[in-house]
């Protein structure tokens, strides 16, 4: 039995930078599941995070060089191209009007009683679920959705200062959340 | 500043999710330079992040695998094949229709001037073929006029030659206007004859030039019809006149003296 290897996030960056296709395969194998769920997440839909995913690591290929560790974590760098990646597909044309089709087959399937896919207890909106009301609303359009606060503000009709202040405490909450 | 306050506000988990606004994050990567404190805070957030993405990752499909790679380093060596390739077949497809134009523009034009080609050929070829025929006329017509003038000047030389006898040659009665001269010449003994003044010959009869010597003719030579200026006849010994009778085409031997038309006395 081979051993499985382990790099340290530097190693791996470094091997990235230097196009090792095993280094690669590393960060594919020890990343992809993880950033799947960020974009499942964001996207719900199975078929649209496949795409996104190919999309990611295609993209984190090419732009390792991008990648600043002063600034943070690799892991923390992926997550938020996953995230930015499902919020852009979110936002694209042809998913708006699959979205629109998808709406009327849905209605028909709640109609028939067939059961929906719980997206609620998938990764990060597991515990977004368990935040307060108002701040669960804060979080759905800034992080899974990618509205700005001053898009909020005005789309929930509340003072951009109370959005800011509300968001933050939303996040303090979650990360108290995420320490249990 | 209250660094604590500041960690415990919410912005760095707002700045590791992203969420912070442009203006935020970098204040943030400012003030964390100065308190390292800040950056603990930040890289707690993100592994308890990390640690709970994790905890809940969601394996996807298998084959996602093979199908990235495929495209990233297959890429690699379908890249030639595939970079290269578009840009041939652009080239291969702009470049027909691009030149299709032009071909097709140059093909008519130069069947149109081929054809306006031939035209001109055609039309040049008649032209050239009528200034031919013109030409040969021409020439025709100058050798004619410059054998007529060699002939004259000659015949003016001999007229204007007092060396020459000049024997006039009167008509005879109901042959009126008609007029010959013959000169001979004394040493040579060459006869010439000038028919200019004489009527045209009808068809199948042809002027002879008698010399009467000793009261009897001798035929000194048949007058070519065509005859222009002065005619050499032939020689001639001594005569004392000459005339000209009309005879049938190749002369007689003796004169048909009902058509004497001329004579002339050798003075």
């Amino acid at each position: 039995m081979s051993q499985t290897l382990s790099y340290t996030e530097s190693e791996l960056i470094a091997l990235l930078k230097q196009r090792s296709q095993a280094s690669f395969s590393y960060l594919y194998d020890n990343y992809a599941a993880a950033l799947y769920s960020v974009i499942f997440s964001v996207l719900q839909d199975k078929e649209l995070a496949n795409d996104v995913l190919q999309e990611v690591f295609i993209k984190v290929w090419k732009q390792i060089d991008q990648y600043n560790p002063e600034k943070g974590r690799l892991f923390t760098w992926l997550v938020n191209i996953s995230r930015n990646a499902g919020i852009d597909t979110l936002r694209s044309r042809s998913y708006q009007d699959q979205q629109q089709n998808r709406e009327l087959t849905s209605n028909v399937d709640t109609a028939a009683g067939s059961t929906h896919i719980e997206t609620d207890k998938i990764g990060l909106r597991k515990i977004v679920n368990n935040l307060k009301e108002e701040y669960k609303v804060l979080v759905e359009l800034a992080y899974f959705q990618g509205y700005t606060q001053d898009e909020i503000s005005k789309f929930l009709n509340i003072p951009l200062g109370t959005v800011k202040t509300r968001l933050r405490s939303a996040l303090i909450q979650l990360k108290d959340f995420l320490k249990k | 500043m209250d660094i604590k306050a500041y960690i415990q506000s919410g912005i760095i988990e707002q700045y590791v999710l992203g969420l912070a606004t442009a203006a935020e994050a970098a204040q943030l990567e400012q003030l964390r330079v100065e308190y390292p404190e800040l950056n603990e805070a930040i890289s707690a957030f993100e592994q308890s992040l990390e640690m709970h993405i994790r905890a809940n990752e969601i394996a996807p499909p298998s084959h996602l695998k093979s199908l990235i790679e495929k495209e990233l380093f297959g890429e690699q060596n379908k890249s030639t094949a595939i970079i290269v390739e578009p840009v041939q077949t652009q080239q291969l497809q702009q470049a027909p229709v691009y030149n299709m134009g032009i071909w097709k523009y140059m093909a008519a034009a130069c069947i149109i001037l081929l054809i306006a080609s031939t035209a001109l050929n055609f039309y040049f070829y008649s032209g050239y073929k009528k200034s031919e025929d013109q030409y040969e006329a021409l020439l025709t017509e100058r050798n004619t006029l410059q054998a007529n003038n060699a002939s004259y000047k000659q015949s003016l030389q001999m007229l204007q030659d007092t060396t020459m006898l000049h024997i006039q040659m009167k008509p005879l009665p109901g042959k009126e206007n008609n007029i010959a001269m013959v000169v001979w010449d004394p040493h040579s003994k060459d006869v010439y004859i000038y028919t200019g003044g004489m009527q045209q010959t009808p068809e199948g009869k042809q002027y002879q030039l008698w010399a009467i010597v000793d009261g009897k003719p001798v035929s000194a030579g048949l007058i070519d019809n065509n005859c222009i200026g002065l005619c050499k006849i032939g020689k001639i010994d001594h005569a004392q006149a000459f005339a000209i009778t009309l005879e049938k085409e190749g002369g007689n031997a003796t004169p048909t003296l009902t058509a004497m038309y001329v004579i002339g006395k050798v003075s």
